[in-house]
């Protein structure tokens, strides 16, 4: 299972506006591991995820997934083998009922019924949402919403998790059994984010970027205990390392 | 945000979901629409009997007639300005009652208001007692273009966030305008209904982008068979099929009139 490597080499974006959103950026994944992706706003932590799963073309640069490089001809095979986690989850869920919208990406991978109402039965188990199959995704709550989103993901039993801040707008006890959910998975994982405290317990290791470009990748404890650094990205310790009272 | 205003299939039973195939709806629906609009433009009595398939079907499916009711005075407004001119140029007297002259334009308006409702009132009822989805998936099978009914299932999903939208939009507005109640001027709105088209366009993106993600390649696969029972859809078309055509071309209120009135 060595193949699940996610390696990223000198990636630049540039947006048709000019701006240079991705400047030279570099990291490799290796399998299995959970890693974080923070920075302040506008550092590029949602050009990179992008730029992995091919919804935007890099000027320069590679993107190699398990020995396939991102390519107009591999695009296809690389978006099969990642699972991609939105920001907001009324953008990841737009069919009718929850079911269609986890059915979605395994019925486009061509299984067959059964096959794909296995899967479908497995994800929404696994996130916790068994009960909701039958419910129109827009009528959830924003913690279920969350929890079908991510079924959709896994559903289509990807190599690799890149998830866009997986805990924005989730109340504490939704953020709560976010944490459980990904820490329980075995896949590598990419988790861009402002949330520290969620990186501190999911992401043994952290990759802060600051205007494009990797500032830091190491230790998630040692970059999270290093003010300067947090300061000069534009970032904060997480609150369970401020001292907070309690 | 609540969205019950835009809540259509709420009501289970034995025309919704497991019940009678949203296909044979949809036939009997439009069957209706065709001999209400068939009628002559001063036929009154005999579309009376039409209120029966209404009725009967929010009988049987247990819709809440306040909801019916409150949804089909929606239309009202409409209804009556299609019909409102044909007082003004029809003024034929058709026939005398009580010492009034009723014109044919009169005798119209009620007719077209008549029609209105009853169609109104089967559109009301059918999307009130089948779920949007297999709605969506029996226009499919009936041969609607899907890229139209793919079209449909995004408006419907995405209305509910449109409309949230819009009114965070209008209560911003509201905030930083002057006096009690502000009133929104032309050029604010055409810059409001401008943001609010970006902010769709960006969606648009974000959710076509999530579905590449996941092998989206032009065709949206659904895997919810549709089963016509003859036993039970079948019946269900033949009957109201045939009570319509039945309707159409037997003045059943004249018969029935003429009946009561030779005893």
């Amino acid at each position: 299972m060595s193949h699940h490597f996610l390696e990223v080499r000198d990636l630049w974006v540039a947006y048709p506006d000019g701006t240079e959103a991705l400047r030279g950026l570099s990291f490799r994944l290796e399998h299995g591991e959970a890693v974080g992706l923070v920075g302040a706003n506008g550092a590029g932590k949602s050009t990179t995820l992008l730029a992995l799963a091919g919804l935007v073309i890099p000027c320069r640069g590679s993107v190699n997934l398990g020995g396939t490089v991102l390519s107009k001809q591999t695009v296809g095979e690389i978006r099969r083998r990642i699972g991609f986690l939105f920001q907001d989850p009324d953008d990841q869920l737009f069919m009718p009922t929850v079911f269609d919208d986890v059915a979605f990406g395994p019925l486009n991978q061509g299984l067959t019924a059964e096959e794909v109402e296995e899967r479908v039965r497995t994800a929404l188990e696994q996130v916790g949402a068994g009960h909701l199959a039958e419910r129109p995704a827009h009528r959830l709550s924003g913690g279920e919403k969350r929890s079908v989103a991510i079924a959709t993901v896994l559903s289509m039993m990807p190599d690799v998790l890149i998830m866009d801040e997986p805990s924005a707008s989730l109340d504490p006890r939704g953020r709560r059994l976010l944490i459980g959910l990904l820490k329980s998975f075995t896949h590598t994982r990419l988790v861009a984010t402002h949330d520290l405290d969620l990186v501190l317990e999911v992401c043994p290791r952290t990759i802060v970027l600051s205007g494009g470009r990797v500032e830091a990748d190491g230790e998630t404890a040692r970059i999270f205990q290093d003010r300067t650094l947090l300061e000069r990205c534009g970032l904060e310790p997480p609150l369970c390392l401020q001292g907070m009272p309690r | 945000m609540p969205t019950s205003g835009c809540r259509l299939d709420e009501n289970p039973g034995f025309f919704s979901r497991g019940g009678v195939d949203p296909r044979a709806k949809v036939f009997v629906t439009f069957a209706f629409l065709l001999v209400v609009t068939s009628f002559g433009k001063y036929e009154i009595s005999r579309l009376t009997p039409l209120f029966l398939y209404p009725v009967s079907i929010t009988a049987v499916s247990c819709v809440p007639v306040a909801k019916l009711l409150r949804r089909v005075l929606v239309a009202l407004p409409f209804v009556l300005f299609v019909g409102l001119f044909n007082p003004l140029f029809d003024r034929q007297i058709l026939f005398k009652a009580w010492g009034l002259s009723i014109s044919g334009g009169w005798i119209s308006f009620v007719s077209i208001t008549f029609r209105s409702l009853l169609a109104v009132a089967a559109a009301v009822v059918l999307a009130m007692t089948t779920p949007f989805d297999r709605l969506c998936l029996g226009l499919e099978k009936m041969g609607v273009p899907r890229v139209l009914v793919t079209q449909l299932q995004f408006l419907y999903r995405y209305l509910s966030l449109l409309q949230e939208e819009a009114v965070r939009m209008v209560r911003a507005h509201a905030l930083r305008a002057r006096g009690n109640r502000p009133k929104i001027r032309v050029s604010s709105a055409a810059s409001m209904i401008g943001f609010l088209l970006l902010r769709s366009l960006d969606r648009a993106t974000r959710i076509y982008r999530s579905m590449l993600v996941r092998g989206f390649d032009g065709e949206v696969r659904l895997m919810k068979p549709l089963r016509f029972a003859w036993s039970r859809d079948g019946i269900f078309v033949a009957f109201w099929t045939l009570y319509f055509l039945t309707v159409r071309f037997v003045d059943v209120p004249g018969r029935l009139f003429g009946w009561v009135l030779g005893r």
